[in-house]
């Protein structure tokens, strides 16, 4: 009897990740022809196999019940989350709002809200709407500022375990380049990721929808800053794989795909948008597909990590999104539902992992990537052959 | 503010496409003030995958019971409310937002209301009555057969009706009937759609001018002024209203609530809402 009870109160005690602290391993990537080998690559694979022979607590920690999990994702550049689930770009504000209700330690990362150089006053009101399985937003960014942001928030999260990606607009790549120049250095910025839906200014079109603007505006970042640099892509763009080649070539360390998509809707009277936006991005459970083969398609043509973001609410979703090559997943609008559900996403992967006998979660990433390049979906998808 | 997992004791519907939910939730209804409200977590298939705010319409400490009067907003929020039963759960953050502001000295209460936005007042009906204050409501409707019933009413509640059609009470919009009472009532509170609140922060405004009211003592301006938004400058507001919006996060994080200030920029629903002062908004705008 009392030998039953010891057995229980160790089963109740244990810790629900047990981490590492050697970098992570990369995903396992099938060889695409035409892809570049990345020494980079190799020297991490190799420390990682040694890492794990050298874990001798783990029969231990298997009779407890917990099997250790490599959960830790590198993203480049010294950016090292301690599991794939991170809070996508806005739900959690700055994180500081949140820090009261949800144990932001247990995160992977926490994206900001969009931020800009200069305030802005956003977009005139109603700003969300329902759609079906989404939402309608137009919120237009609305932010202090980037010098106020870092004023009121950047020692709230040095202090903070957890890497802190600051999410960065701007109207020129002059402006984000001059943004990401003021970002380097601060304490408590671990990463920088650049919002490619937003216009390049005037009448120009968002910066996500060409390789060549993309590219550019990824170039100016990049020169002006030794940060960790992710870049948002937009599934709006007309072949998101050229995209993604070109902010790899301009040197970001990892892509996050997918932001939200422009989209309408009508007000109940049918005389104008419901928005004061007129268009607004839609983001929810609708955008899931969307953001799914997007992801798969970057993941085959890129070898720096992807993280996958659009209408993720369930465990389930996030095996999705690595299955199709993302290294990390987002949580974007699930998070404002249900502050707790990323903490609850990161335990019940490590779970899934445990209970499929995996070691890693990078085990889980790219399973569903075809050997060979498919087809892509520029060719159109329903009707071509 | 605290995310409990409630259970549903009775449900209601008491118009067509209303429902009165009393649910039990100890944490949320023993700290809840009139005006606040609570993010429910509604689960509806392919829905909004937000929570819906509603504002808490009574609340009993003793027994830990809150009552939330749910409209059906959607489709999918009517098939949500009409499929709960007693002994359903749901996940309840709450209480959030700012409460009303009652001056202490107010003995007359005017509360104006229009639809189901009465549940952001029906709280404070409560706690006037509670404390032996006077209170008049003015309520608009469509038609009589949306007319909220007097029954959930107290007894104490003088309770004044305008429909658009005239079948129940004054033909007309209920701000036709403020200017008979504005001169009896000490304070005001509406809950409505934008233009009636507008209307009626119109109203406020040139209310002292109308009545011919002086001001005595200091000059205005010569005392401590206090800041506006705090809850002693919307205590000594004539009229507060509650806004009834969509609220994304209910944490001030994601900016979707925000309505314009009167003074520049903009003012959160979720966190210096739901319940304004009429001056601390640009109407304009609003309505």
């Amino acid at each position: 009897m009392k030998a039953k009870r010891k057995a229980f109160v160790a089963k109740a005690a244990r810790t629900p990740t047990v981490r590492k602290v050697q970098p992570a391993i990369r995903p396992v990537r099938r060889q695409v022809p035409g892809a570049r080998p990345n020494d980079r690559d190799a020297a991490r694979r190799s420390t990682t196999i040694s890492a794990t022979a050298t874990t001798s607590a783990s029969a231990v920690l298997d009779v407890l019940g917990g099997r250790p999990v490599e959960l830790e994702v590198d993203l480049g550049r010294g950016l090292v989350l301690c599991n794939p689930v991170i809070v996508a770009s806005g739900p959690f504000g700055y994180g500081a709002e949140m820090a009261d209700l949800v144990d932001l330690a247990r995160l992977g990362g926490i994206v900001t809200r969009g931020t800009s150089l200069k305030p802005r006053a956003g977009h005139p009101m109603p700003r969300t709407a329902e759609v079906p399985a989404g939402l309608l937003l137009g919120m237009g960014s609305q932010n202090p500022g980037l010098d106020l942001v870092l004023e009121r928030y950047a020692t709230t999260w040095a202090g903070w375990p957890i890497p802190v990606i600051l999410n960065l607009c701007g109207d020129s790549g002059g402006d984000l380049a001059e943004a990401a120049r003021r970002l380097e250095g601060v304490p408590g910025v671990a990463g920088v990721e650049v919002n490619l839906s937003c216009s390049g200014g005037g009448r120009s079109s968002a910066f996500g929808l060409d390789a060549g603007s993309a590219g550019s505006a990824i170039a100016a970042v990049r020169r002006a800053c030794d940060l960790p640099l992710i870049a948002k892509l937009t599934a709006a763009a007309g072949d998101v794989r050229a995209v993604a080649r070109a902010v790899e070539d301009a040197g970001a360390d990892a892509i996050s795909a997918i932001n939200t998509l422009p989209g309408l809707m009508l007000a109940a009277d049918r005389l104008r948008p419901a928005l004061g936006s007129t268009y607004g991005g839609v983001c929810g459970p609708a955008l899931k597909p969307i953001a799914l083969r997007a992801v798969f398609e970057i993941a085959q043509v890129v070898d720096i990590p992807v993280i996958g973001i659009g209408g993720v609410s369930r465990l389930d979703d996030v095996l999705d999104f690595l299955a199709v090559g993302a290294s990390a997943v987002g949580i974007g609008v699930a998070a404002l539902a249900d502050p707790m559900l990323p903490v609850r996403l990161a335990d019940e992967l490590a779970d899934a992992c445990r209970a499929r006998g995996l070691g890693s979660v990078s085990d889980l990433v790219g399973t569903a990537l075809p050997a060979r390049p498919a087809q892509p979906s520029t060719r159109g998808a329903e009707y071509a052959r | 503010m605290r995310l409990t997992g409630a259970e549903l004791l009775e449900t209601r519907e008491i118009l067509s496409g209303q429902w009165l939910q009393a649910w039990h939730a100890p944490a949320v209804a023993s700290g809840a003030r009139a005006g606040q409200y609570v993010h429910v977590r509604t689960v509806e298939a392919g829905g909004l995958p937000l929570r819906r705010p509603y504002p808490i319409a009574t609340s009993d400490a003793a027994s830990g019971t809150l009552t939330l009067q749910v409209p059906a907003v959607s489709v999918a929020s009517a098939a949500w409310a009409r499929g709960l039963r007693a002994g359903d759960r749901a996940d309840i953050l709450g209480p959030l937002g700012r409460p009303f502001e009652v001056d202490p000295r107010s003995r007359h209460l005017l509360l104006v209301a229009e639809g189901a936005a009465i549940a952001g007042l029906r709280m404070l009906i409560d706690e006037a009555i509670r404390d032996a204050r006077s209170v008049v409501l003015l309520y608009g409707a469509r038609s009589s057969s949306v007319v909220y019933p007097s029954s959930l009413l107290p007894d104490e509640v003088e309770y004044v009706v305008a429909t658009d059609d005239g079948s129940l009470g004054h033909h007309g919009r209920v701000t036709d009937l403020v200017p008979e009472f504005e001169a009896w009532a000490d304070q005001s509170f509406a809950a409505g759609p934008p233009d009636l609140l507008g209307a009626l922060a119109a109203l406020a405004a040139g209310r002292r001018q109308r009545l011919g009211v002086a001001t005595l003592g200091r000059k205005r301006g010569g005392g401590r002024q206090p800041a506006p938004g705090s809850a002693e400058a919307r205590r000594k507001a004539f009229l507060q209203v509650v806004l009834d919006q969509t609220i994304g996060c209910a944490a001030g994080t994601c900016q979707g609530c925000a309505v314009a200030g009167a003074s520049g920029g903009t003012q959160r629903t979720c966190r210096e809402g739901p319940v304004f002062a009429a001056g601390e908004l640009a109407w304009g705008e609003a309505s």
